[in-house]
């Protein structure tokens, strides 16, 4: 019998059809994908479980029970829980209070050491480095951390069904993995799990079964996730296949690009931007990969005016910028598209017409509007997005899918003709068709010369998007690197930040020392060596690259070593330089890379087997755990 | 709506132009308020035969006039999500600065003065609600009993009278049958709504109160414009000051007490939202004149000035709530 069943959901919000007779069957001990374009009615579908909302018609049952759920109160108790898009959470409260919140809503005497315990022992589920202390406020939590409250809080209610609306989008890689890890285990016990996301190598990675929605109807019911592809979900979502979402023309018929526009040199604006450098070039789009609290969006933040830096250069078109406010910014011809739609894009007060033109009436001069000098360029640019002309004059944004409201808000700083673009996650929360449109406008105004910075924890999309990409790790640039030189893997490696990455830094710093050589840590591919950490000073045994830096195998000090990969000490030819590789062990067979030692002589009394078995064991997670 | 309109056929028709004027009047917040204004004329006209004379609307036109000033001012500073708690303290400590300077100085100078007091501590509330991030309740709850002492230290605590007639003629004096006055309000009313409408200020305090981060990154002067809107109501209060002077020819300094109160109801009743962003001029105006004709047709009907609170109170709640119904719940106020 199946856990949940719905049959027949039929919802209409005023003249809008959302749901139009969707059924949907959840198993206990499955992980159900609930998928779909934005305005296919899954989020709809997500809150009639929920309770949050009330189905005009169709049933709804829970064990093979009727069920009629008044008020998201009675869904919990009934043991549903939801994990939103859009935290919940009260920020004045601690993370504690907020983890327990729903029980503040049940009869009976709350026991606040039980609490409290049994909060702890949730986190200590997500794992120690989701760190996120109990006492501490959710004002004071970045949004990834709150995310992880959120989920937190779901799993405090024992609900044996929890869905999960889009939980990873502001997640770092790292803390998806933990996530997925946790969702596994509550399958494995008998939980129910709906997961919403637009991200489909999530919805494989992860889920049994799908369930496709277009335009409030089922397209395709509780398929066995491994009998679809990427590309079958994809036509199934938006009707059509999107081959190459990124829009690009091809990998090597990349327009060449003009001067500098904006050169950032070691930027300090505490306490995330540390050490900032990068160039962008006009005509370039320049990726800002890293991962959340990397310091990304505050470095946008900071070159538009919002944030005052207190160190570094920025130079626009190579005169001084500092831009000491966002006016500022504006007139000399940036625009910036902020992380949170909601709270930092749209004035839901205003009409569409008045969202498209803020940005127009900042760079204004003058006491009126001057709205008409901009109709031309508002029409051209409905044009190119692919909006109709009279939903101009709707008087609210907010009827519109994300994804229209990111076009309308891409159209505020394009109306002004900007040489450079600072976007920050442009496509959260926008469907896949929508996104390979803004992908398209993106392509488009960089052929006309505009320069982009675009940040996005999506690593794929960075890849596919942007021309190079600079990652930052803790406030620091660690890279800077064309996009079709690296893939996700190594750009996560890159990006890890210096707190996770430590405990490989610690094994090579050791080896360094008791060695005297120089350790690092490298992956090899393609002929070429990306080389994420090196320590040691020996300028005897550099073995030709640095941290950060990922040239070709033929161009280091080792290039015998890197090319072997043999399983013993190896020496050049030429030089002398002994070198000794050894591969990070992986459970999932990904690509971890290698930790090298490269000393100036071959050594005499040293086991190479013994010691790649000690690096080997500290390397094993194992070991981790016992350590910690 | 628009299958209505589609739909062929006289009954059709007749239905479209029936649910056209509904929709209307479910959108338009003007209209409703036009709606509600002559339902009360009616109603008060019907159980009053004094309400619809002259003597009496020429009343009821000089009470709106310096609730009507304030609540302009109110307005602007409610849009931006703000409040302005000190009006009433502000009409008091003007009035008296205008006491204290026409007698030396003479009528223009003291207006000046009254004014000029007015503005700057409107000025002085705008400064550090804006620059220093302070409460707007909390300053102007500073400011009202500020400007409230200053009113009784100033005046020595007393009244001050013999006002000139210059002062006193300017809410007797009419033109083409409509006092000075009253025209003095509209006139402020329409400047009000064009700003508003179509200038770059007004519409930067929607954007400040519908979504501050939104307009501050879209280059919008924010600490100008929300500065502004304080000086504003500072200086409208001292305008109300002008008037009242004229009209009680005498300045007490407890003058305008209560006038945070009304006009921030009128505001309210005007269909804006106390967290800022939506709300209209031509709104309160409406608000002002509802609860004008409200006061004067207790008044006529000889209720107890008791009563009259618990009366104008409950008409305050019953209109925002029925706003709320209305929109849908949209309207949060």
């Amino acid at each position: 019998m199946a856990l949940l069943s719905l049959s027949e959901i039929g919802k209409r919000f005023g003249a809008t059809v959302a749901l139009a007779g969707a059924s949907f069957t959840l198993e206990a001990g499955e992980v159900h994908a609930l998928v779909g374009a934005n305005g296919a009615g899954k989020s709809t579908l997500s809150r009639v479980v929920s309770g949050h909302i009330q189905p005009d018609s169709g049933t709804i049952s829970l064990d093979g029970r009727l069920v009629r759920f008044a008020g998201a109160r009675e869904a919990i108790r009934a043991g549903i829980a939801m994990v939103t898009q859009e935290t919940s959470l009260a920020p004045d409260l601690s993370v504690l209070e907020n983890i327990m919140l729903p029980r503040l809503g049940m009869p009976g005497r709350l026991d606040w050491r039980a609490m409290r315990r049994d909060a702890e022992r949730l986190i200590a589920r997500l794992g120690a480095e989701a760190g996120v202390a109990v006492g501490a406020r959710v004002r004071d939590l970045a949004i990834g951390q709150r995310q992880i409250v959120e989920i937190l809080k779901a799993l405090a209610l024992n609900s044996r069904l929890i869905i999960f609306d889009e939980p990873t989008a502001p997640l770092s890689p790292h803390e998806t993995k933990l996530l997925f890890g946790i969702i596994r285990t509550l399958a494995a016990g008998g939980h129910g799990l709906v997961f919403v996301s637009h991200r489909l190598e999530e919805i494989f990675a992860l889920s049994n079964r799908v369930t496709v929605l277009r335009e409030g109807r089922v397209v395709a019911g509780a398929v066995p996730t491994r009998e679809l592809t990427q590309g079958e979900l994809i036509r199934l979502m938006v009707g059509r296949e999107l081959t190459d979402i990124y829009a690009r023309a091809g990998k090597t018929a990349r327009p060449p690009h003009g001067a500098p526009v904006l050169s950032v040199r070691h930027l300090f604006a505490p306490p995330r931007v540390r050490d900032v450098s990068f160039t962008v070039h006009a005509g370039e789009i320049l990726g800002l990969a890293g991962l959340v609290g990397a310091g990304r969006s505050e470095t946008l933040e900071t070159i538009f005016g919002l944030r005052p830096a207190r160190g570094g250069r920025i130079e626009l078109d190579g005169k001084p910028f500092p831009a000491a406010s966002p006016r500022q910014a504006i007139r000399a011809g940036l625009g910036l598209i902020p992380e949170d739609r909601r709270t930092q894009g749209t004035v839901p007060d205003f009409s569409v017409r008045e969202n498209l033109l803020l940005a127009h009436l900042g760079a204004h001069h003058g006491f009126g509007l001057a709205y008409r000098r901009r109709d031309s360029a508002v029409r051209r640019l409905l044009a190119l997005l692919g909006l109709p002309e009279q939903r101009l004059l709707d008087a609210n944004l907010l009827t519109f899918s994300g994804g229209m409201q990111q076009k309308v808000i891409l159209a505020r700083w394009l109306v002004l003709s900007p040489r450079l673009l600072l976007l920050d996650e442009p496509t959260r929360g926008v469907d896949i068709a929508t996104r390979s449109s803004i992908y398209a406008l993106l392509r488009h105004v960089a052929a006309e010369g505009v320069a982009s910075v675009v940040v996005s924890s999506d690593f794929e999309e960075v890849i596919g998007l942007a021309d190079r990409i600079v990652v930052l790790s803790d406030g620091v640039d660690v890279t800077s690197i064309p996009s079709d030189m690296i893939d996700i893997e190594k750009l996560g490696m890159f990006a890890a930040p210096r707190s996770s990455a430590e405990r490989t830094h610690t094994i090579l710093e050791r080896l360094a020392e008791r060695y005297g050589g120089r350790a690092f840590w490298i992956s090899i591919e393609g002929g070429r060596v990306f080389c994420f950490d090196r320590v040691g000073t020996a300028p005897a045994a550099d073995p030709g690259f640095a941290g950060g830096s990922f040239p070709e195998i033929a161009g280091t000090r080792i290039p015998e070593a890197l090319a072997r990969r043999a399983a013993g000490f190896v020496t050049e030819a030429g030089s002398g330089l002994t070198t000794l590789l050894i591969p990070i062990p992986s459970e999932s067979g990904h690509d971890f890379g290698l930790i090298g030692l490269t000393l100036a002589q071959p050594p005499t009394h040293l086991d190479a087997e013994a010691l790649a078995k000690s690096v080997t064991h500290e390397l094993e997670p194992e070991a981790e755990r016992e350590a910690a | 709506m628009s299958e209505t309109a589609g739909a062929s056929g006289p009954a059709a028709v007749r239905r479209g132009l029936g649910s056209r004027l509904l929709h209307l009047l479910a959108t338009q917040l003007e209209l409703r308020m036009l709606l509600v204004i002559i339902v009360v004329m009616a109603v008060l006209s019907l159980i009053s035969p004094y309400f619809l004379t002259p003597k009496n609307l020429l009343n009821v036109m000089d009470q709106s006039v310096i609730a009507g000033m304030v609540a302009l001012g109110q307005t602007l500073v409610i849009l931006i999500g703000g409040i302005d708690l000190s009006v009433g303290s502000l009409i008091g400590v003007s009035a008296v600065a205008l006491g204290l300077v026409f007698p030396k100085f003479g009528v223009p100078l003291g207006v000046v003065a009254c004014l000029a007091t007015g503005t700057a501590l409107g000025l002085v509330n705008g400064v550090i609600i804006s620059a220093g991030k302070v409460a707007p309740f909390v300053v102007t709850l500073g400011m009202m009993s500020v400007g409230r002492s200053m009113a009784y230290v100033l005046s020595g605590a007393s009244s001050i009278g013999n006002i000139p007639d210059s002062l006193g003629n300017l809410t007797e004096d009419s033109l083409f049958g409509i006092p000075i006055d009253f025209m003095c309000l509209i006139v402020a009313y329409a400047i009000a709504w064009y700003f508003l409408t179509f200038a770059k200020g007004g519409r930067t305090l929607y954007a400040i109160g519908s979504n501050v981060e939104a307009a501050r990154i879209a280059g919008l002067s924010i600490n100008l414009w929300s500065i502004a809107a304080y000086v504003i109501a500072g200086l409208m209060s001292a305008v109300a000051a002008v008037f009242l002077t004229s009209k009680v020819l005498s300045i007490d300094p407890i003058g305008g007490a209560g006038a945070e109160l009304n006009s921030i109801a009128a505001v309210v009743i005007g269909g804006a939202s106390l967290f800022g962003g939506r709300g209209s001029i031509i709104g309160t105006l409406g608000g002002v004149f509802i609860m004008v004709f409200i006061s004067n047709g207790l008044n006529l009907l000889n209720v107890s000035p008791y009563w009259q609170g618990t009366a104008i109170g409950s008409i305050i709640i019953a209109a925002v709530l029925i706003e709320r119904l209305l929109s849908g719940g949209r309207s949060g106020a």
